[in-house]
């Protein structure tokens, strides 16, 4: 395993907690809604190859968040914000789920951030035939239903969901969840914007998606694909919205394939 | 010490039988509204006017209405048309609007303006009751429920600005903003209708009341947690150097009576409709995420061992949720409540459920000849 080290980012004023290990070129991972679930093993294996910044988004965890966030665009703002500060530009990252809708945002809002990026299961768009789960009506068991495909091919399951929490995580939890509702509540998970100012977008972007991803529809990937030029679209079957998670052996493949 | 005590209805489509109901997460949200007759609910609204007129005819000081959405456990879907219909229908009751909806409302000014002209067509009788909205109706309006009580004081504040201040003015606030604050309807009260806050334990509702030195009305609350809440706002009005008299203080309560109290406690099961699905549905719909504080979660915890939709019919009475009897325990029991919260108010909800017009009526004359003047001394 990679040796990691927390740290903390002073954005403005504004503590950002961020999970660091690796060596290489830098890869910045952007976490879902649901928040920042630790040193997996899918993110050890991208840490043998790159320097690996894994935040928590500010509102999260153990981040600050700052009066003023509370959009996906104000999100964006941040982490151009947050690169500056770490002096990075023009590098790699990975965006899961609402973390995908972040990225896209800063690739559209700055094209020089980013050289590359994989947008998993990415939120963002609103899909034309099917609808993206409403996790904020359901419990977070039920999310966690919807989340995988099928548990038990997910290694690291047991001990990321499995086992019993500390009425501290639970608070973490709860507040994750709160932070969500503020950024994504209305239009929910998506900005109808999004897809026209993707045109703009001009560095090589992969998506990838599960295929019984019961929470963001593939479709979505699709439009992704459609919005971002010369972009391509890598589906995992039997596979649910977690593919680092459920199929980390695959996912872990094609996100060093294409990082390469 | 006299006591205004006040009729209220939910004005119930109570034709949804429990299993029926089973069928489906809550009565509330979700419940399909292909259930709805609009013809039953025509022959309804005329029963429950013509009883929310009889009240003021039979001894009750005022008549409150209130709003909820996406539920057949209350057809009152804009207090402010209710008040509108009250306000010509009656002629000497306060009518307590509790409340409209501030959090879920997009246009306060507008509120104002329709409040103030409830105002002034029942000749200065509107007492305006402001709400958060239980977290269901963050869902029905979809509002983000992390702004609910931002929206709540903002829109509050614009309101009472807009009644209070001489216009036109601009507003640039967060949530709301206006070129020209400035409509033509104000209210008869000066500087404005009294401002009345529900609340079920919130440490921040009371804190609030307090502040405006609004009136409390405790809400369906144990009566040891409406004496913590009310000892809690009597203790910080002190410290802000003011004393609270008893029109700061109101308790919601489901109440009935008949001639006697076994006829009572037959005709008063009505009221386990109201406590059954109603009340019940997943945390999510109550809570969405981002509407209760911490403390407000702690409060929830400490509200009542027991949730209301669990209690047993004799439960409901032991805890003072339910009052049920002849006019004689009846106020035995509500005079108890009086003294043991020195409330200036008494909320009785009278009609509840199924209760038929032929009870709703016989318990609103019995409340107005024996029990309300009873609670006046």
């Amino acid at each position: 395993m990679v040796a990691f080290t927390e740290e903390i980012v002073d954005v403005g004023g504004t503590k950002v907690h961020t999970l660091k290990g690796g060596s290489g070129e830098p890869l910045l991972l952007l976490h879902g809604a649901g928040g920042n679930n630790g040193w997996l093993k899918s993110i050890d294996a991208l840490a043998e190859k790159y320097t690996v910044y894994y935040p928590s988004h500010p509102g999260y965890g153990k981040s600050d968040r700052p009066d003023w966030l509370e959009t996906i665009p104000d999100m964006a703002c941040f982490y151009n914000w947050y690169l500056e500060t770490l002096g990075l530009e023009g590098i790699r990252t990975i965006g899961f789920s609402m973390g995908g809708w972040i990225a896209s945002e800063i690739a559209a809002m700055c094209n020089h951030s980013f050289s590359k990026m994989m947008l998993v299961g990415a939120v963002g768009i609103k899909p034309n035939e099917g609808e993206i789960a409403d996790l904020f009506i359901i419990s977070p068991a039920q999310v966690l239903d919807l989340m995988f495909h099928d548990p038990a091919q997910a290694p690291e399951y047991q001990a990321v969901y499995g086992r019993e929490f500390t009425p501290e995580e639970m608070m973490t939890a709860e507040g994750n969840r709160e932070m969500a509702v503020r950024l994504c509540w209305k239009p929910y998970m998506h900005d109808p914007r999004l897809s026209s100012l993707l045109q703009r977008v001009n560095m090589p972007t992969r998506m990838v998606w599960g295929r019984n991803d019961q929470i963001v529809p593939v479709e979505c990937g699709e439009l992704y694909k459609k919005a971002i030029r010369g972009s391509d679209l890598v589906v995992i079957d039997n596979c649910g919205h977690s593919p680092q998670v459920e199929k980390p052996d695959e996912f872990i493949k094609t996100a060093l394939d294409f990082l390469a | 010490m006299s006591l205004d005590v006040y009729y209220f209805t939910e004005m119930p489509y109570h034709y949804i039988d429990d299993e029926l109901a089973e069928q489906w997460p809550s009565l509330r949200l979700t419940f399909p509204n292909s259930y709805f007759d609009p013809n039953k609910a025509t022959d309804l609204f005329k029963r429950y006017l013509d009883e929310f007129q009889y009240a003021e005819e039979a001894g009750f000081q005022g008549l409150m209405i209130n709003e909820h959405h996406n539920t057949p456990s209350c057809m009152d879907v804009e207090v402010n048309i209710t008040g509108g219909i009250l306000s010509r229908l009656t002629s000497k009751v306060k009518i307590l609007m509790l409340g409209n909806m501030l959090p879920t409302s997009d246009n306060p000014p507008r509120l104002a303006e329709e409040i103030a002209m409830l105002d002034v067509i029942s000749g200065g009788r509107i007492v305006s009751g402001f709400v958060r909205g239980i977290g269901v109706e963050s869902w029905a309006n979809n509002t983000n429920p992390v702004y609910n009580r931002e929206r709540f004081e903002e829109c509050h504040d614009l309101i009472i600005k807009t009644w209070a201040t001489p216009g036109p003015f601009r507003w640039e606030g967060k949530h709301y903003q206006y070129r020209a604050v400035n409509p033509w309807m104000l209210p008869v009260q000066k500087p404005h209708p009294p401002v009345w806050v529900p609340g079920t334990g919130s440490p921040e509702t009371v804190e609030w009341a307090v502040k405006h030195r609004y009136t409390y009305a405790a809400f369906l609350t144990e009566l040891t947690r409406a004496k913590q809440l009310f000892g809690s706002y009597r203790e910080q009005a002190r410290a802000a150097g003011w004393e609270a008299g008893p029109d700061k203080f109101a308790f919601m309560i489901c109440a009935h009576a008949n001639e006697t109290d076994e006829k009572a406690q037959e005709s008063g099961k009505a009221f386990m409709w109201r406590m059954g699905h109603p009340l019940k549905g997943p945390r999510e719909y109550w809570a969405p995420p981002g509407y209760f504080s911490q403390a407000g979660v702690a409060a929830n915890a400490a509200r009542r061992q027991k949730p209301m939709n669990e209690m047993t019919y004799e439960e409901l009475q032991d805890h003072n949720h339910l009052v049920v009897g002849s006019p004689d325990t009846v106020i035995k029991k509500l005079r108890h409540i009086k003294e043991e919260l020195g409330i200036g108010s008494l909320l009785l909800e009278t009609q509840g459920g199924p209760l038929s017009h032929e009870d709703t009526m016989r318990s609103i004359k019995l409340m107005g000849e024996e029990v309300i003047p009873a609670l006046q001394d």
